[in-house]
């Protein structure tokens, strides 16, 4: 007998972290053994309330526990953030096909990320610092609407600005007083003059006009659309390339997905909206 | 002994013998196992549970019934998980299903390709698909909407069942398809004879026949081009748009077309469980690609429509080397506004003639 794809593993919440005023960090622990590589999401279920989908933002390395972190936006996401500690939630997955790794490597990596997006971002971050021989450098270039809006603050205002071979530019919306960094879109922070184009990879996510004009960003720059992996958003059900909810063209993002070279999807209709 | 003829697909050998009266298979096959038969409603067929108890008519359906055929099998909504104990598909009781048409057929092979897909196997689906028995019958007078020709199809079955049903002047012809096919007729081969090569001259003939008749019914709607080439070539046109105001958005086309197979999850609490429920759902509807904050890929009930026929056309041929149309006309004769699928692929097809051939990728 096939195992159910539909069953949920039941996941206890452990750690709550409040990282912004709407977004949440959950630390959970499945009751079976869960692995995933970074870029794949996971279908997390409030039993008997509803189902979403999330990117872990944790390290795939560690194989006793996942974060995910979660942004208020609608039905479930908002009902999820009333979970609490102890509680039990389900997830299945891990679905998609996460970020080619492999073909990062020798090459910067260049990270273009906003608002939740960071949360992928993360899990591929802590992935790639832990070879980071492996890489030229890795490049961040992170905004958030105020700097209260920043997750991971602790991070990335602080330890991974430390880490050699990392070189990492933040930027907000709006500034408040203690601010002293840029400001504007996170589109202002990428300069032509920091990168080797022929030699780099671009990563984007994050809200998708974000998105959208951090690609036409890096088009100028010259890079090509089969350098720039993008983490595709859409409406999801199943996770497994069946309910049809997630279509870009032929594409099931759930399942030839969530991430996509520009390259892939670039002829296909609002791919933004 | 059973005359063995030609193999068919599925590498499986087949036989062609006769019997005298319908009855006589059917109620053989209900005796063993859950049988559903076509039951006439107004001018269509529904299917309905055989008792041969009781004198039911038994119709020899000329076309495939008025409701798909994966209500059977991929059901309109089915519990598919329970918190936090886990929910193992219930025992699926071996049934049989007689009447389903060529169109039919073709369909099951669609859902096989998607919920029996190697590495994500429906075990919902698996369960109920191992356990059914197909006997299909050819078709006779056809409906106006049946188009499965121009998709492929025949009005007779060519892959895909266990037992086939034809009709002749002179009792019927039952033709094998299947292991478990040839087990029941060897099994039961009392009831059988031979079958004459007169009577097989006469099937022939009447196959050829009604294939004739769809065909000159649909000529009108050929195109010059293979279908997903004319879909492709025409992802800017303003017939979807202007199609577009003739739908109401009522779902019905995708409801009742039988390889649609859109669904979603929805959570739900019972009194003492938490439950997952898997429910059909339709492209068709407006939020059914929205995301938070609004953005919605197809907003635009033209490009719904777009959709629907470049998936069944253009991106489900691609991955799985197959249409997801059959041509079985369902969704025209749903349609009370009159969209017709074949008008619009038409209309698709006249227009790319008037584009200049430098726009008109091969
Ligand atoms: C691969 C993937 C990874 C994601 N990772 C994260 C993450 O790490 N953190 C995070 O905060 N958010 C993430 N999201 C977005 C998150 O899934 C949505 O915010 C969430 O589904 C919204 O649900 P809702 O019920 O609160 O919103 P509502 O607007 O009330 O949702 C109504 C319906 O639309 C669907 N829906 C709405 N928005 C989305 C959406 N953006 N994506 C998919 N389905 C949607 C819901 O499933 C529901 O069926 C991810 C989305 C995808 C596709
Ligand atoms: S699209 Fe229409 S004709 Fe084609 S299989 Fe579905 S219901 Fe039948
Ligand atoms: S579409 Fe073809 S196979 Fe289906 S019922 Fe009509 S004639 Fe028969
Ligand atoms: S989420 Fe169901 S097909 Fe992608």
């Amino acid at each position: 007998m096939n195992k159910n794809l539909y069953q949920p593993i039941s996941s206890e919440i452990i750690k709550i972290i409040d990282e912004s005023p709407t977004i949440r960090s959950y630390v959970i622990v499945p009751e079976e053994p869960f692995k995933f590589e970074t870029g794949q999401f996971v279908e997390l279920t409030w039993p008997g309330v509803g189902e979403a989908p999330f990117t872990p933002s944790s390290s795939p390395a560690d194989t006793e526990k996942m974060e995910i972190s979660i942004m208020k936006v609608g039905h479930v996401t908002e009902l999820l953030h009333e979970c609490e500690k102890g509680q039990k939630i389900g997830i299945r997955g891990p679905y998609g096909n996460g970020y080619p790794l492999d073909d990062f490597i020798g090459k910067h990596v260049y990270i273009v990320g906003g608002g939740v997006g960071l949360a992928p971002i993360r899990s591929l971050f802590l992935t790639l610092i832990d070879r980071i021989e492996d890489f030229k450098s890795i490049v961040c270039r992170f905004g958030a609407r105020t700097p209260d809006d920043f997750i991971y603050k602790e991070a990335v205002f602080g330890h991974w600005q430390e880490i050699e071979g990392v070189d990492m530019k933040l930027t907000v919306d709006k500034a408040d007083d203690n601010w002293k960094g840029n400001v504007g879109v996170v589109t202002t922070i990428c300069n032509e003059q920091d990168v080797d184009v022929s030699n780099t990879v671009a990563v984007i996510c994050g809200p998708p006009i974000m998105m959208k004009f951090a690609t036409l960003k890096m088009l100028e720059f010259g890079f090509k659309p089969a350098q720039i992996y993008l983490s595709m958003e859409k409406n999801m059900s199943c996770g497994f390339g069946k309910c049809g909810h997630c279509m870009i063209g032929k594409y099931y993002v759930c399942k030839d997905g969530p991430v996509f070279t520009y390259e892939q999807i670039k002829d296909y209709p609002n791919i933004w909206d | 002994m059973l005359g063995m003829r030609h193999q068919i697909n599925r590498g499986e050998r087949v036989g062609i013998v006769s019997i005298s009266k319908l009855s006589v298979l059917l109620n053989a096959v209900a005796e063993q196992i859950e049988l559903y038969t076509p039951k006439k409603i107004g001018n269509h067929y529904t299917f309905a549970k055989y008792d041969s108890s009781i004198e039911t008519p038994l119709h020899f359906n000329n076309v495939r019934a008025y409701t798909p055929i994966k209500d059977f099998l991929f059901p309109l909504s089915e519990l598919v998980a329970v918190f936090s104990k886990s929910v193992e598909p219930n025992e699926v009781k071996p049934f049989a299903i007689f009447g389903l048409k060529d169109c039919d057929l073709r369909s099951i092979e669609i859902l096989d390709k998607v919920f029996l897909e190697e590495e994500f196997q429906d075990p919902f689906y698996q369960r109920r698909r191992e356990k059914l028995f197909i006997i299909s019958s050819d078709c006779f007078d056809p409906a106006e909407s049946c188009c499965c020709t121009l998709f492929g199809g025949r009005p007779f079955a060519q892959s895909g069942f266990d037992l086939n049903v034809s009709k002749t002047s002179d009792g019927f012809i039952v033709e094998v398809g299947s292991n478990k096919g040839r087990d029941f007729v060897e099994k039961h081969s009392q009831l059988f004879t031979d079958a004459p090569e007169a009577l097989l001259i006469e099937r022939d003939k009447t196959r050829a026949k009604t294939q004739k008749q769809i065909e000159q019914n649909n000529s009108k709607y050929e195109l010059d081009a293979p279908v997903n080439k004319v879909l492709e070539n025409s992802t800017d046109s303003e017939v979807f748009d202007i199609e577009s105001q003739k739908c109401v958005e009522c779902q019905a086309c995708t409801r009742i077309c039988p390889t649609c197979h859109c669904f979603y999850l929805y959570d739900t609490r019972q009194k003492d469980y938490f439950a997952k429920m898997k429910m059909w759902d339709s492209c068709m509807r407006m939020a059914y690609a929205a995301v938070a904050g609004g953005a919605n890929p197809r907003k635009v009930l033209g490009d719904r429509i777009k959709h629907r026929l470049m998936h069944k056309f253009s991106y489900f041929f691609d991955r799985y080397g197959i249409d997801m149309c059959v041509g079985c006309g369902r969704c025209i004769d749903a349609d009370s506004h009159g969209m017709d699928i074949r008008v619009v692929l038409k209309k698709l097809n006249e227009e790319l003639r008037t584009k200049p051939k430098a726009e008109v990728a091969k």
